[in-house]
């Protein structure tokens, strides 16, 4: 919820924002209807891939950025369908 | 063989499920258990357990990170923000992204290890003690820690009291996307990255956010030039 304050506060005041989440927080991005943003099916607190895994790092960020090019109207919400997959950490 | 004396105050499946939150047993990846009916979490350990004893067999894990992920989403669905909008904010960018100079900012709770905001004036606060003083974080201002994009990555901190932070401790681009922008910056499908990166604590008073630190963190980071800007809760 406080990034859905700083999204709306952002746009607000003029600079365009994109907020990635986690599946478990869509509901947040929508009901607090904010300007872009993108879901990924990860757990809470790895919203943007696992440990490591600099390719879905990747994915997920390039997602976020092309909505400053593609999204035409306020509360555009992107769900990435990728599922979670472990990083490479040692025990 | 010795009989065991009944417990006079047998643990109940409410508290058991409920200790996970901050509790005896706090495990910040399953603290949404206290959201879920106390069937409802009698069901995701049926399932759970179904699925460890599974594996056992063919070795597979994906189908136990997939039920905490179904199980994670229906616990934090039921308990929706407070705050409801009924119109989107939205301006357009200036320029393409390819060209655009990208600020971040992030929940994380990174910080530099040269500027560690020192909730409540504690000096060197664990991970733990902020869990156990959440209920603080709850009522407090939140700090904006500003992170130079070419910090040492062994001066880069991260504590956060309302979520398990173990995966981005392993690797800050988790939730603090330095490496990633830093390599999309030098292929050019961003025109720049901004310097510093902006990071606080998330797990914070949600009327001190908007009305004390807001207003300011726009000042200082409009300041810095962005064109967009990138955020990332947790």
């Amino acid at each position: 919820m406080s990034v859905g304050h700083v999204a709306r506060g952002f746009e607000e005041a003029g600079i365009p924002t994109v907020s990635v989440f986690v599946r478990a927080f869509r509901h947040v991005a929508e009901v607090m209807k904010l300007p872009r943003a993108v879901i990924t099916q990860h757990p809470m607190g790895r919203p943007l891939g696992g440990p490591g895994d600099r390719e879905r790092q990747r994915t997920v960020i390039e997602a976020a950025l092309g909505l400053f090019d593609s999204a035409t109207a306020g509360g555009t919400v992107v769900e990435i369908g990728d599922a979670w997959r472990p990083g490479a950490v040692n025990r | 063989m010795t009989d065991i004396e009944p417990d006079p105050n047998p643990e109940t499946l409410e508290q058991f499920k409920n200790s996970f939150s901050y509790g005896t047993r706090s495990d910040l990846t399953f603290k949404f258990l206290k959201s879920l009916s106390p069937e409802d979490a009698g069901e995701f350990f049926r399932q759970l357990l179904g699925e460890v004893g599974r594996s056992l067999d063919h070795g597979e894990v994906e189908p136990i990170h997939q039920l905490i992920f179904d199980w994670q989403v229906r616990g934090y669905e039921r308990s929706g923000p407070s705050h409801e909008y009924d119109t989107a904010p939205f301006v357009a960018p200036p320029k393409p992204v390819s060209e655009s100079k990208v600020g971040v900012l992030t929940s994380s709770g990174h910080f530099p290890a040269w500027d560690d905001p020192n909730p409540f004036g504690v000096e060197n606060m664990t991970q733990a003690e902020a869990e156990a003083r959440i209920s603080e974080f709850m009522r407090d201002t939140p700090t904006l820690s500003a992170i130079p994009i070419d910090i040492d990555p062994g001066d880069l901190r991260v504590r956060h009291g309302g979520y398990d932070v173990r995966s981005v401790s392993h690797d800050p681009d988790v939730a603090f996307p330095l490496q990633t922008l830093i390599a999309l910056q030098a292929e050019g499908v961003i025109g720049e990255l901004s310097s510093p990166m902006y990071s606080f604590t998330g797990a914070t008073s949600q009327g001190r956010l908007r009305k004390q630190a807001l207003p300011g963190w726009i000042d200082r980071v409009k300041g810095d030039g962005i064109d967009v800007l990138l955020l990332v809760p947790v």
